[in-house]
């Protein structure tokens, strides 16, 4: 009993941490200017009001952002979470010439931080002219080393003589990997769905480098140049914060249902 | 239906390790065949081999005379069932048994039709709708055998299908299993490292140790009449006993080099012909079974077991002495291992 009372109070504890500056936010965003600039803004707005919302999407365009920072994420989401899920399956289950060489260069370049590669990306893309396209975010990101390396490990938890047997059923490679491998490796690949989304959606450092041109910047990057310009208008920055964090938080609520559910299934199948 | 058969077949690994050491093998048309050996000797790389999921080194394979060797797994009128079943976890029963239909892009009704046939004839028809999960050992057993079934093979393959099930079930699965191929006729070739299920389903057995073939014969001669001392001391169960001749005493034949063997179960208490032979020695312990009694006997060092009936006089640590029949005497080269016919 007493662990569970230390338990839930110290999850209690992190949950208000955790949701207190974010809930704030939400909160300065619906406040008027002057209560928001009269020192530090109350918990809660006395006159609520959409004027802030309504600005930020109407005069500097955040929904334009919003739109580039989803194009980028989703198509850099549906790409990764394929060349993952295939790369990672052909490392673990198909034999080929240089499968162990492949894993050790995929597995050494977990280890390179994602700062040491702005610049030689940058000269690449410059190269190709594909600074300031869509293709830039995209590129870099659809073979991700952690999630291959995820996959491939587990992947080599499933028995393979699941895949002969689809081989001897007649299925093809890729009739074996969609109809076979994927849905085997489900609750893997959406949970580096997610986590891939999440990590592009917040991407700063590279998307402000190859989107030099402002039309094609992404929401956190947007976000930073309005920062800059309104300084003082927090009201104004809590809008567009709020604006930005929205995806995520749909997000992870309808994942966690998705989790949630999985579990369930495990422990009533015992 | 159609026969398999095997001619020099070499499997090496990695140009050092060879795995299967020329296999000659023939299949008649709806036999069934059982492979066993000890782990290690190759049986499985044999099953994958025939079933095109391992290359061979070198060597041809044929299944109703047509050469395979180059034709993919799918393309070779085969079908297998795999140690732990490999049923696809996310599908059902009736999809994991479609699959290979839609596969081949088989009609939607057709599939319909067969699976549920299939169905019926292995008791799954109230499962369909289950996951393997939900499922028994024996309703997994029986799903992949539908699996295979419904590939419509000319050639089985079983590869320790029985071997992750309880005893009962085992046995129950054993019958089903030979049920089914009588009524299917379908050429069979079972893998087990079981030497009693090997014996007991298969219409002839093969004897694999360490890549080669040691003996193809019926189960019968097998027991009765094995080739070298490996299969002789692989198949029956307690092991047969080994004697050098000075054991056997002044009885022994004059042979040079030679190893002798009796089978525990022929081993008696009482003298029945004249010349008979016998072996005498301290018992070391007697374990009743029932029906039967186990004795174990030491001679010089040497343990030799017997199966006796019950026997109420029998003291341990007594002095006994055990006669056989000269005919159930074996002779083995003792180096080569090779059986040596003696004169009896």
């Amino acid at each position: 009993m007493a662990v569970r009372t230390f338990l839930y109070g110290s999850l209690s504890i992190l949950a208000i941490l955790t949701l207190f500056p974010l809930l704030w936010v939400t909160s300065i965003a619906f406040m008027r200017s002057p209560e928001q600039s009269a020192g530090t803004p109350p918990l809660w707005p006395r006159h609520p009001t959409l004027h802030n919302i309504v600005n930020i999407i109407q005069r500097e365009m955040l929904g334009h952002y919003f739109l580039n920072s989803l194009i980028v994420a989703v198509a850099t989401t549906v790409l990764s979470t394929f060349v993952a899920g295939l790369a990672g399956y052909a490392l673990a289950q198909v034999r080929f010439r240089g499968r162990r060489i492949i894993s050790w260069i995929v597995l050494f370049a977990v280890l390179i931080p994602s700062q040491a590669l702005v610049l030689p990306l940058f000269e690449m893309f410059r190269e190709v002219h594909l600074i300031n396209h869509y293709a830039a975010l995209i590129l870099p990101a659809a073979a991700n080393p952690v999630s291959i390396v995820l996959i491939q490990a587990y992947m080599r938890g499933i028995p393979a003589e699941i895949l002969d047997a689809a081989r001897m059923d007649g299925a093809g490679e890729w009739q074996t990997f969609f109809y076979v491998v994927v849905p085997m490796m489900a609750p893997m690949l959406a949970a580096l769905a997610v986590l891939t989304f999440v990590v592009s959606w917040n991407d700063f450092m590279w998307p402000m480098i190859a989107m030099q041109k402002a039309s094609m910047q992404t929401l956190p990057v947007a976000l930073a140049s309005i920062d800059r310009e309104h300084y003082q208008e927090i009201g104004l920055m809590a809008a567009g914060a709020t604006v930005t964090i929205l995806p995520m938080m749909a997000i992870f609520v309808a994942s966690q249902r998705y989790y949630l559910r999985s579990v369930v299934a495990g422990s009533l199948a015992d | 239906m159609a026969s398999l058969e095997l001619s020099h077949v070499y499997k090496v690994i990695g140009g050092r390790q060879t795995v299967l050491h020329d296999i000659n093998l023939i299949a008649h048309h709806g036999e069934l065949i059982s492979v066993v050996g000890p782990s290690g000797c190759g049986k499985s790389t044999l099953l994958r081999s025939i079933a095109g999921l391992e290359e061979i080194t070198s060597g041809d394979i044929f299944i109703g005379g047509r050469r395979v060797n180059d034709l993919q797994p799918q393309q070779r009128r085969i079908a297998m069932v795999f140690q732990n079943h490999a049923l696809y976890p996310h599908m059902t029963v009736y999809q994991n048994l479609a699959f290979g239909l839609r596969a081949r892009r088989v009609a939607r009704s057709v599939v319909e039709t067969r699976v549920r046939r299939t169905a019926v004839r292995l008791g799954l028809e109230a499962l369909l709708g289950r996951y393997p999960r939900e499922l028994s050992g024996g309703q997994r057993q029986r799903t992949a055998l539908g699996r295979a079934m419904l590939r419509d093979p000319e050639v089985f393959l079983l590869d320790e299908p029985l071997s992750s099930l309880d005893v009962p079930l085992r046995s129950e699965m054993r019958r089903e299993l030979m049920a089914l191929h009588k009524s299917l006729g379908m050429t069979m070739v079972y893998v087990t490292h079981d030497q009693s299920e090997a014996l007991s389903l298969g219409e002839r057995v093969v004897v694999l140790s360490a890549g080669k073939v040691q003996q193809v014969d019926t189960p019968q001669e097998i027991y009765g009449n094995p080739l070298n001392r490996f299969v002789a001391a692989f198949v029956g169960w307690p092991p047969m006993n080994f004697l050098s001749s000075e054991i056997l005493g002044t009885s022994a034949m004059d042979l040079q080099n030679v190893e002798y063997g009796v089978r525990p179960e022929r081993l008696m208490l009482q003298q029945h012909a004249a010349d008979d032979l016998s072996v005498s020695g301290r018992i070391e312990c007697i374990e009743s079974l029932g029906g039967v009694w186990q004795i174990e006997i030491i001679h010089n060092g040497a343990r030799l077991i017997a199966r006796v009936p019950p026997d109420a006089a029998l003291r341990q640590d007594e002095e006994l002495r055990l006669w056989f029949g000269r005919a159930d005497l074996y002779a083995f080269h003792k180096t080569t291992g090779a059986r040596v016919k003696v004169q009896r």
